[in-house]
């Protein structure tokens, strides 16, 4: 086997795939919320069960969102010119014919911006979601924080299954990464060349 | 709801004695446990409905330069509100349902207790139970099934709470003189209308009740573009699939030929 570089570690690993499986169960909730789908509600048993659930599940999410600031909140805050080259080309992913994309570090700019963006949608559908949850009796508040849950939401049943689609299908040999944590070293200087200059100047 | 078979009733503070049977009828047909009450100061008691309280007479003392006694009695409970803010905002399948006579029931066994029905209604109706249930006013739906009155405009003996066919009631009041009735078009009509004298703030109502904005926005705007948003990435991802296809860049081409 050829040379392979670590790019997750099992904690990274792990929480992702707890924060991914939280959140799909609380999209398929909201809908069901939301459209009042008995035959959502019907796999629960009963109504209060699939509050219960999804209040729950919010819970894990919030703690899995809050800890992967520790592993990407540095890197995805660090922009430079080739972001905006990146930016420019649209990551390459808009032409039939090979584009030369920028280096990129460890995370490439359309990664970063998804981050950011469900870091502040995420804080946005936590506060809200809890307020609906704990703070009743007051009807603006729940208000704001109702219109607040789904605003973030819609971005996120977009933002979330764009993000499942371009770490799969629309790029072979990524999704290893939260299965093992680690990919080729020729695949990882291609993808992240300044990711790996920067790990083997610092050796 | 246009169905012409819709029930309502129809309140005409003017011919309320305040003598509360509606309060006690409505507690024994719906089997409610009393409740501790307080002095307010005013006659009027319990101070509020609640979720074992579905309906009060409110009192309200408006005194003024030609009659410096004067007092209200408004019968105060749901509205059964045609275009509901309380159904519209409610997540959870059957709490809250249309009976075929046009009231707003509630199934407590559905509730999931979330409380944004609160938040929905224009009139700061549902209460909630210990067991964070709902309770209110359902028009007596088990009753109106049957064909009978509901228990508050059953026991009422001067007419002040009439129960009967909408618009025949709409009818009767415009014939005896009331030119705008409350409750006639608002939030598409609604359950319960008044025949009110002067300005229905005296009385205590709101002039203009409304579903709060972001209520509406949220059910016109952003309910359909969660559709549109999860459809259009699922079919936007396909496309992009079968028409451009996963990533290449042009070092892989490179070392490909």
């Amino acid at each position: 086997m050829s040379d392979m570089v670590r790019k997750a570690s099992v904690g990274e690993i792990i929480n992702h795939w707890i924060m991914a499986i939280s959140c799909i169960l609380l999209i398929i909730t909201g809908y069901a919320f939301v459209f009042k789908l008995e035959q959502v509600y019907a796999i629960f048993g009963s109504n209060t069960a699939m509050r219960v659930a999804h209040n729950w599940a919010g819970v894990i999410f919030t703690a899995s969102l809050a800890a992967t600031m520790f592993n990407y909140l540095q890197e995805c805050l660090s922009f430079d010119a080739d972001d905006w080259a990146w930016i420019k080309i649209g990551g390459g992913y808009l032409s039939r014919k090979p584009v030369k994309a920028p280096p990129m570090g460890k995370l490439n700019t359309g990664q970063k911006l998804y981050y950011l963006g469900i870091l502040i949608a995420g804080a946005a559908i936590a506060v809200s979601g809890f307020s609906i949850w704990l703070m009743q009796g007051n009807r603006s508040l729940t208000l704001v924080s109702h219109l607040m849950h789904n605003l973030a939401f819609i971005f996120y049943v977009v933002g979330v299954p764009a993000h499942a689609y371009l770490g799969t299908l629309a790029n072979p040999g990524t999704f290893r990464i939260m299965v093992y944590g680690t990919v080729p070293m020729e695949f990882a200087r291609k993808k992240y060349p300044k990711w790996i200059k920067d790990m083997e100047t610092k050796r | 709801m246009t169905t012409s078979n819709r029930k309502a009733l129809l309140i005409s503070p003017e011919l309320c004695i305040g003598c509360r049977g509606c309060q006690a009828a409505c507690k024994s047909w719906n089997e409610l446990p009393v409740q501790k009450t307080q002095n307010t100061g005013s006659m009027q008691n319990p101070p509020d409905i609640s979720a074992t309280t579905y309906t009060i007479i409110r009192f309200s003392e408006v005194p003024s330069d030609t009659n410096p006694v004067r007092s209200l009695f408004v019968s105060r409970r749901c509205m059964h509100c045609d275009d509901a803010g309380c159904m519209k905002i409610c997540p959870a399948p059957g709490a809250l349902f249309r009976t075929k006579e046009g009231a707003v029931a509630f199934n407590k066994e559905k509730c999931i207790g979330c409380k944004l029905c609160v938040a929905g209604c224009p009139f700061d109706v549902p209460r909630y139970d210990a067991n964070n249930k709902i309770g209110k006013c359902d028009l007596c739906a088990g009753r109106i099934a049957e064909g009978l009155t509901p228990a508050c405009a059953k026991t009422c003996p001067t007419g002040a709470i009439t129960y009967g066919d909408r618009d025949g009631l709409l009818a009767s009041a415009k014939k005896a003189g009331y030119a705008k009735v409350y409750g006639e078009a608002d939030l598409g009509g609604l359950g319960a209308l008044f025949a009110f004298k002067d300005a229905p703030l005296l009385y205590g109502m709101n002039e203009k009740p409304a579903i709060a904005e972001s209520v509406l926005f949220w059910h016109t705007v952003l309910k359909p573009l969660a559709i549109i948003g999860l459809g259009g990435t699922i079919a936007g991802a396909l496309v992009h699939y079968a028409l451009i296809g996963p990533h290449k860049d042009e070092d892989e081409e490179v070392n490909k030929s």
